[in-house]
């Protein structure tokens, strides 16, 4: 972790909690409830103008269950800082970063896809890889690697195309 | 031997003796119109195909329509996702009768590596399949070879019958009776699940 990073990020925020990450990289963090704060001091203060990525780690049956991952890049200063949010198993909200980011829009439907989070006032949390009407998250440990009943989408819409046609005159 | 001058007499005047039956399958095996639907990296392999090297024009194969209206051998040529599924069906329903399958790649011949939750396990499981093809990707050639299968199989085909026996007989090939099975016939142990899946760790601590 170069110092000067380090320096930045103490200067934008007042009691950074950094932790160890096992690729160097500067991770702090952050409560739920102070994550949209310090997004926007990292973007306003710090320089780090672009969010990268935002993903989660479930870690079934451990408690708290899911820590969602928000990456930020700085062009200017050509370094990244990752922040990481610890979220209960059975509450899993976060505040959306849209309005900061709206780059953040898919990456946080890709998220509510596959782990569930949802993220409040996102506005149009749809599905994004997993087809409309998906019963299931499958990137939590606890779902199974062949799915729960992974034909019913399309059964539901065979049926139903039948009945259309056999009323069909 | 009996004389042939009859016939020989016909072919002069332009005719040819044959079954109805043969005529027919004649004409469709020898202009089969491929409807490729490549899904993922076999499709690669499909252009190939297509392509001078390999040249499947050499048997009649090669006017690839993106048409399904225009087509009567549908390849499919790749993963097969359930979210795609309704959408192949659909494809090979707008193809007009008479109408062959090939399934091309072990992903759409039986899920191939992709044993998980948005693949079908083959796509036998919504469509009749004719040929499958094995292989990941299977080469040009051996998809080459699926079609002079299929263009065997078209030959003992009975068309005359078909069209003869009127619209109230209805041919189940294609009637999506089929559906899928996950995996019965195969036992899972918690050998099989992943390995940071809790249910597979065992109790004494092994
Ligand atoms: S069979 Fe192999 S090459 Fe073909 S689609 Fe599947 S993974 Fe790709």
């Amino acid at each position: 972790m170069s110092a000067t990073t380090r320096q930045r990020l103490e200067r934008a925020l007042e009691g950074a909690r950094f932790v160890e990450s096992r690729d160097g990289m500067p991770t702090l963090e952050v409560e739920r409830e102070q994550l949209i704060a310090t997004l926007r001091k990292l973007r306003d203060e710090a320089g780090f103008t672009s969010l990268t990525f935002v993903t989660a780690i479930d870690r079934y049956p451990k408690e708290p269950r899911l820590t969602v991952h928000h990456q930020l890049l700085s062009i200017e200063h050509c370094d990244r800082v990752r922040l990481q949010t610890e979220l209960p198993g059975e509450d899993e909200r976060l505040p959306s970063c849209r309005e900061l980011f709206p780059g953040a829009s898919f990456m946080e439907r890709e998220c509510f896809d596959m782990f569930g989070i949802q993220f409040d006032g996102h506005g149009d949390l749809r599905r994004l890889l997993m087809p409309p009407g998906y019963l299931h998250h499958p990137l939590r440990k606890d779902f199974p690697h062949h799915g729960i009943e992974p034909d019913r989408l399309y059964r539901e819409w065979d049926r139903d195309r039948r009945q259309a046609s056999e009323c069909a005159p | 031997m009996g004389s042939l001058k009859p016939a020989d007499e016909a072919m002069d005047a332009g005719f040819l003796a044959t079954r109805v039956d043969a005529l027919i399958n004649w004409g469709r095996k020898n202009s089969l119109w491929p409807m490729p639907l490549g899904l993922s990296c076999c499709g690669i392999e499909l252009m190939a195909m297509i392509g001078p090297k390999f040249d499947i024009s050499r048997f009649g194969a090669e006017a690839a329509r993106f048409s399904p209206r225009q087509a009567d051998l549908l390849i499919v040529a790749g993963t097969l996702t359930w979210k795609m599924a309704h959408a192949a069906r659909t494809i090979y329903d707008q193809m007009p009768e008479p109408k062959w399958v090939i399934a091309m790649g072990v992903c759409s011949s039986s899920g191939g590596m992709y044993d998980s939750y948005a693949v079908v396990q083959g796509v036998d499981s919504i469509l009749p399949v004719d040929v499958y093809v094995p292989g990941c990707p299977p080469r040009p050639d051996a998809v080459i070879d699926a079609i002079l299968k299929l263009q065997k199989r078209i030959e003992r085909e009975s068309p005359l019958k078909d069209i003869l026996s009127g619209p109230d007989e209805v041919d189940e090939r294609g009637s999506g009776q089929l559906t899928y099975q996950p995996n019965r016939a195969v036992e899972r142990t918690a050998g099989d699940l992943h390995p940071h899946d809790p249910r597979a760790s065992r109790e004494d601590g092994a």
